[in-house]
């Protein structure tokens, strides 16, 4: 009996120095702001419709989808309500597709009425949902756009869609390293693992760095110190190279950076393929 | 905490300096010392020059580029179609040939067309089972490719010459016993990594069992077509509409393989569901309270009516496990292959070549 391991996929160096959407044109930070806030759609979806281990699988299917498609042929909103979709099932916790596409419908809706609002949120009115109507398009619109979404999202990463998720080498990790007993330390480290979904980390990283650099800017913020010099670095433990360490400790770090209003709604005003290719368009000119 | 006491007292060196070899088990201190933190940015250099040797990498943290990059799905006209294999209610089984490579291989094209709710999850769980298990008694997956429109989806696998089914057909004798030893050994071997997938899952539909049998050995044990998924080799609790059911059905399928090796014809050929239950009640007896305790307890135990106990019963407990039958006497007593028992008259298994062109069973179909 021979079992060879088979491991997950990950970005490869040329994917990552070039995406498809950076070969159409798209700004670097504007690719990894767009991919931050499918991921968040996605976990607000996750929270409205509970299904709590699809809302991880899903972000991570992603941010790898957007290392093989530009942002100009495949929005993030649609992708990311595939790849919850799609995530549901592979996790065995499978939405209803009028469920989900009902949540989609407030968030996008959502959306629009903060880009609509503008920059200047606090004279705004007050966001009011308007369900879609029951004989109306949208809903066959939305449902057209997942199913096609989800297929694609298959194909596009070669139906390989394994996706292995941190939490429990985060527990033996901590473990090993006696911080256990550290609470604010181990949610601390939690919450970086949570946040680092919204980043294309676990789509570039193998699961022991990623855990690593959660451990890493943990440490570092709490002022806790591990064996770190030359001889004895507690990352060695973990097999886990410095490099790739600092570097998804960056990319994790990037995402707390400071943005202002106007920023936040030039972003959700790009969740469609259509609104992305009017302001590359706008650009040019 | 005790950081305030400790930067008075020279510097202890940790208990990780000191040691050669870092024991994996032992916690190091609670890492508390604040002075160590300025250190800390002057380190950020890659730590190059180390005293000891340090132990390899595990096999399961390799390096970034071990991973397989992400890769889309090719064309199916990758591959030049040669002859449809057979034709289930999964989808077509085509022979093809890799244009690059020149593999010949088998495209099971699945069957998408009225799928309500997108890509289906039947579909899903099986590739998935077969991307992450790489067992050597299991059909390996080589990649899945599309056609032109969404709904055109292949499996692509190594191209397996026979089918133990039409092997069985076409075969003058029965197996020796020594052959369905080996054959059977492989086929409990095989059973360990579906069924922790399927457990993992709770509740299958017993298409999956079928689909997950399907596979079998190079030499095919597990290739039974379609078959596999028909009711012959249905586990009774499944009959009886358990909700949830365990290793054991898969068991109860190898069992039912195993006499059909002996055999030469499956065992219960029954038509109908309630046909196949008094099949196996008449052969193994009616089911007791020793013999199967959870029988009443089963939502359609009470809608048939068992034959009356006879003379014999066969089952005693039941199920046995995998791993108890491979300790089983059976495996490692005479005969075996390896006491090198002879056929009495040689038999020429159809090669593959001829089994390759299909010709002999597709005839047989058409």
């Amino acid at each position: 009996m021979s079992v060879r391991p088979r491991f997950y996929p990950l970005a490869s160096i040329s994917q990552v120095q070039s995406t498809p959407s950076a070969q159409d044109g798209v700004p670097h930070e504007i690719e990894e702001d767009l991919r931050a806030y499918g991921c968040k759609l996605i976990h607000q979806a996750g929270i409205l419709l509970k299904p709590q281990v699809a809302v991880a699988t899903a972000q991570i299917l992603l941010q790898r989808f957007f290392y093989v498609s530009s942002l100009k042929q495949f929005g993030v909103a649609e992708i990311g309500m595939g790849a919850l979709y799609l995530s549901s099932k592979l996790e065995e916790c499978p939405v209803r597709m009028r469920d989900l596409i009902n949540v989609y419908d407030l968030l996008l809706q959502r959306a629009a009425h903060t880009v609509a609002s503008g920059s200047s949120p606090h004279q705004s009115s007050e966001f009011k949902y308007t369900p879609m109507s029951y004989f109306g398009n949208t809903f066959y619109d939305l449902k057209e756009a997942l199913v096609v979404s989800e297929m694609q999202i298959l194909k596009r990463l070669g139906f390989d869609v394994q996706v292995v998720l941190p939490y429990g080498t985060l527990v033996n990790y901590m473990r090993l390293l006696g911080l256990t007993n550290h609470n604010e330390a181990v949610s601390m480290a939690w919450g970086y693992l949570n946040d680092a979904l919204q980043t294309p980390v676990y789509a570039l990283y193998a699961v022991p760095t990623v855990v690593s650099a959660a451990i890493l800017l943990t440490t570092r913020r709490l002022g806790i110190s591990l064996p770190s010099n030359p001889e004895n670095c507690w990352w060695k433990l973990f097999d886990v190279d410095w490099e790739d360490l600092w570097s998804a400790s960056g990319r994790i770090n990037r995402l707390y950076r400071e943005r202002t209003t106007a920023e936040r709604v030039e972003i959700i005003g790009l969740l469609s393929k259509k609104d992305l290719r009017q302001w590359l368009d706008g650009r040019v000119k | 905490m005790t950081s305030v006491a400790e930067p008075s007292t020279p510097r202890k060196r940790s208990k990780w300096d000191q040691e050669r070899d870092p024991e994996l088990g032992s916690p190091p201190q609670p890492p508390v010392k604040r002075r160590q933190l300025s250190i800390h940015h002057a380190d950020l250099s890659p730590p190059n020059a180390s005293h000891w040797k340090r132990p390899a990498p595990s096999v399961f943290v390799p390096p970034r580029t071990h991973h397989p990059p992400l890769t889309s799905s090719r064309s199916v006209y990758s591959y030049e179609k040669l002859n449809s294999i057979e034709e289930g209610s999964y989808g077509v089984v085509f022979r093809a040939r890799d244009k690059q490579t020149g593999d010949i291989v088998a495209l099971k094209k699945l069957k998408l067309d009225e799928e309500k709710y997108g890509f289906p999850i039947t579909a899903l769980r099986e590739i998935n089972a077969l991307i992450v298990c790489g067992h050597e008694n299991v059909v390996g997956i080589r990649e899945i490719v599309v056609g032109e429109t969404l709904t055109q989806v292949f499996i692509v696998m190594d191209f397996i010459e026979h089918d133990l089914k039409s092997l069985l057909t076409l075969m003058p004798s029965p197996f020796l016993q020594s052959e369905i030893k080996t054959l059977m050994l492989q086929l409990l071997s095989a059973c360990f990594p579906f069924n922790l997938l399927m457990n993992n899952r709770g509740t299958i539909k017993v298409a999956d069992f079928g689909l997950a049998r399907r596979y079998g050995d190079p030499i095919g044990v597990g290739g039974m077509t379609q078959l596999v998924v028909t009711l012959w080799y249905r586990a009774p609790e499944i009959l009886l509409g358990a909700k949830t059911y365990s290793t054991a059905v898969d068991m109860w399928s190898v069992g039912c393989i195993f006499a059909e090796l002996l055999l030469k014809e499956p065992l219960f050929q029954a038509k109908t569901e309630i046909e196949l239950i008094s099949m196996i009640f008449k052969l193994l007896g009616p089911p007791t309270n020793e013999s199967w305790p959870e029988y009443s307890s089963l939502p359609l135990s009470k809608t048939i009516t068992p034959p009356s106990p006879q003379p014999h019963q066969f089952r005693q407990k039941f199920p046995i496990s995998a791993e108890e039958a491979l300790q089983h006497p059976y495996f490692s007593s005479f005969p075996s292959a390896a006491a090198g028992e002879r056929r009495r008259k040689p038999f020429n298994s159809p090669t593959a070549p001829a089994r390759v062109a299909g010709d002999k069973l597709l005839t047989d179909v058409e």
